[in-house]
């Protein structure tokens, strides 16, 4: 048992962060994300500030907070996709740094702001990505059976429900099976069967990845083990 | 990225744009809509007169122009618009962006040059006394105006997808281009057996120019909050 050191600057009285212990992974294929005084600003509205955690593969992070406190912007300066007005965040697998452009062959990523190509059906989406990041050894059909879209595949997705969009969603960001997985709100438009489905596959992926989930169910954060809050 | 991964992601997201362009059918029936009623409208006004070969390739490449700004622009604003450039950013390396949307969008503007060249020809009967130098042209032209356009989309589209700025911002790119070809296609037009490998060439370095100039820079475009 390791725990997660996730440290913030005392001065900054907004963000509360909790410690707990996680798991080390079998695999030695280790992953850790290590962030340094960062902080966003648009324009004159500091969002937050000197921030500092580290996080490695094992951990998983609930972000919480009101609406617009932050959450979805912090998970998105992890995911390399915003840029934080100062500070850094560094990536290191197996020791080796990591870079911005790397970063994406790590990542799974999903967000409300994430959409696949509603004219292409659902597996025409899956085997995009497929393709575009050329995974091999991957069996398709299982997952959709999985994520219970197997019958829905050769819809369009502009046909699909919401729920089916957010199962695909996730099902598209693991085809890859990265070492990072980052959530933002992952059970919104979600039955609870649909959150189900998507909790299961979290509680089975726990321990051998980064999660970060960016939400305010308290569900969901209670599938993490440690967890950063804006008050 | 090995390089057959690098051609893998591209031809998969070749497959993309082919198969949303096919079921949707934007590109093609802007640039189609727009060349057809400007040739009938052409043909029309004049009635019969008469023009010089000059006049006939300055209108045909101010058809061909307009043409490639309202159909090919589309191919980074519809990623905006639609929300679906976060989910290509995550998946697909820009230098594979890149490439797959700059093939589409050449391939795309040959296939409206098959269709629109015969209708042109037919409506304001043009008659080519050069032949392979008028279909180089075609091809060189056609080469350069689709990489202008890429590159240009992609600004566009991280403009805020204002539309309505890429033919007032590709204007001093095209200018060297037009000229060129018009004066191309106007010899292929009026003169036999003349070719004009100087205005091939330049046509030829000056895609290659803006293509290597837009690997340069896509990067930083397409990674810009």
């Amino acid at each position: 048992m390791i725990s997660i050191l996730i440290l913030t600057d005392p001065a900054n009285s907004d963000i509360h962060i909790l410690q707990k212990n996680s798991k080390m992974p079998k695999n030695k294929k280790l992953f850790h994300i290590k962030a340094e005084l960062l902080s966003k600003k648009y324009l004159k509205f500091t969002v937050f500030k000197n921030i500092k955690f580290t996080i490695k593969t094992g951990d998983s992070i609930a972000i919480t907070g009101p609406n617009g406190s932050g959450k979805s912007t912090l998970l998105k300066l992890i995911a390399g996709i915003e840029k934080p007005t100062s500070g850094v965040i560094e990536y290191f697998y197996n020791d080796q740094a990591v870079n911005q452009e790397q970063l994406i062959r790590y990542l799974g990523f999903i967000s409300p702001t994430i959409s696949p190509y509603n004219e292409l059906t659902g597996l025409e989406n899956i085997q995009f990505v497929i393709g575009s990041r050329d995974i091999n050894n991957i069996n398709t059909e299982e997952l959709l059976k999985r994520f219970e879209l197997y019958k829905h595949k050769n819809k369009r997705l502009k046909y699909y429900s919401s729920g089916m969009k957010q199962r695909l969603k996730l099902l598209i960001s693991i085809l890859h099976d990265p070492p990072i997985l980052m959530l933002d709100e992952p059970g919104s438009n979600l039955d609870q069967n649909g959150k189900d489905i998507i909790y299961s596959y979290l509680n089975s992926e726990r321990n051998k990845k980064i999660i970060i989930i960016a939400t305010n169910e308290e569900e969901e954060a209670k599938l993490c083990n440690g967890s950063i809050s804006f008050n | 990225m090995e390089a057959s991964a690098s051609i893998k992601s591209v031809v998969s997201n070749l497959k993309k744009e082919f198969t949303i362009e096919f079921r949707n059918r934007f590109a093609v029936n802007v640039a189609l809509s727009f060349a057809a009623i400007s040739t009938i409208a052409i043909s029309l006004a004049l009635g019969g007169i008469p023009i010089s070969p000059k006049m006939k390739a300055v209108l045909f490449w101010i058809i061909m122009f307009f043409s490639a700004m309202n159909g090919l622009s589309h191919i980074f604003t519809r990623e905006e618009e639609e929300g679906t450039s976060l989910f290509l950013r995550l998946n697909v390396t820009p230098e594979s962006i890149l490439s797959s949307k700059l093939i589409f969008n050449i391939i795309i503007f040959l296939l409206l040059q098959i269709i629109i060249t015969p209708l042109y020809i037919f409506f304001l009967q043009v008659e080519i006394k050069s032949i392979i130098p008028f279909l180089l042209t075609l091809f060189t032209g056609g080469l350069s105006l689709a990489s202008i356009t890429t590159i240009l989309a992609a600004i566009v589209a991280k403009a805020g997808g204002k539309g309505s700025l890429f033919t007032i911002i590709s204007f001093p790119l095209v200018l060297p281009v037009l000229w060129i070809v018009i004066n191309s296609t106007f010899i292929s037009l009026d003169k036999q057996n003349y070719y004009q490998y100087n205005n091939l060439l330049f046509l030829l370095a000056f895609s290659a120019t803006i293509i290597a100039v837009s690997f340069l820079l896509f990067k930083y475009i397409w990674l810009e909050e």
